[in-house]
């Protein structure tokens, strides 16, 4: 997979290392910015108020 | 630069060579999402502190602001209605806002309750003071929840009065649909008549949301503000 994209980035080995680093770069700013605060309600891991639930049990 | 993982367009690749890139493909999404799940606890407990801190620096500068501009008068409860000091957590000054809402809470402030129970506020007759506020990212602000004890000091802080509480009462761990926690009357610390309360929530343990941790105070003084907001001796 990640084989298959190092080939078919163009340039020399550097210009695909420098082509690489900006990638990473930019899906880590998109998980930073859009991923992980859309996934975090989703997940059950920082609720800290006692009202959880009682809405829709209610 | 890997030539020979056996899926090059050119030629038919064998069974051997399926397989072998087969595995490959997997191995890489594997890897992939324990990258992505290490990412994801440096976002929730590191980048959401910096944001909430940032955040919360701000709107605290805001209200000091309007503070020191205006007279006296009606107290402003929309940026934020004071500031909650818990020497026992060693983390300072906590903003405190309406609401428990994640948008609130998020901001690396503490809330005040609005549902399902209604918070009294400090400066009423009697009731129950009820927040909450984030134990990990986001501010962490009652990170060191565990820390307070009895007898401990809670300090809240408006623009004239400060409204200094003892702990009398902590809950390691209940249920997070126990809402009885949060009455205005707390019978679950104890008290069976009205008076004027304060009560932290937050989850436990920590790194998860499995519990509720609980710590009840109540009202011990109030002392009035003066020109230099000389902190009251608990704090000092």
């Amino acid at each position: 997979m990640y084989g298959w994209i190092w080939r078919r980035l163009p340039g020399n080995a550097w210009v695909r290392a420098l082509i690489s680093l900006v990638l990473v770069l930019a899906i880590v700013y998109a998980l930073f910015q859009y991923v992980f605060p859309w996934a975090e309600p989703l997940l059950p891991f920082n609720d800290v108020t006692v009202d959880n639930g009682m809405a829709v049990s209610r | 630069m890997a030539r020979n993982d056996g899926d090059a367009p050119d030629r038919p690749a064998s069974a051997r060579g399926r397989i072998a890139a087969t595995v490959g493909v997997i191995g890489e999404l594997l890897i992939t999402a324990g990258v992505l799940m290490a990412l994801f606890v440096v976002y929730s407990l590191w980048w959401t502190n910096v944001l909430a801190d940032r955040e919360a620096k701000r709107q605290s500068g805001q209200v000091r602001e309007n503070w020191a501009q205006k007279g006296p008068g009606a107290l402003d409860t929309k940026d934020g209605i004071g500031f909650l000091h818990v020497p026992a957590m060693r983390n300072g000054e906590v903003l405190v806002k309406g609401g428990t809402g994640s948008d609130i809470l998020n901001e690396g402030v503490a809330g005040f309750y609005r549902t399902p129970v209604k918070a009294a506020m400090p400066w009423d007759k009697q009731g129950n003071f009820t927040l909450a506020a984030h134990r990990d990212g986001h501010g962490a602000r009652f990170h060191n929840i565990d820390k307070i004890k009895t007898g401990d000091a809670v300090v809240f802080e408006t623009r004239d009065v400060w409204y200094v509480y003892k702990v009398y009462a902590e809950l390691k761990q209940t249920s997070k649909y126990n809402v009885d926690v949060i009455d205005q009357v707390p019978k679950e610390s104890g008290k069976t008549k009205p008076g004027r309360y304060l009560t932290l929530t937050t989850c436990t343990p920590v790194y998860t949301s499995d519990y509720r941790y609980i710590v009840w105070a109540e009202l011990e003084r109030t002392e009035q503000v003066d020109s230099a907001r000389t902190e009251p001796k608990e704090l000092r």
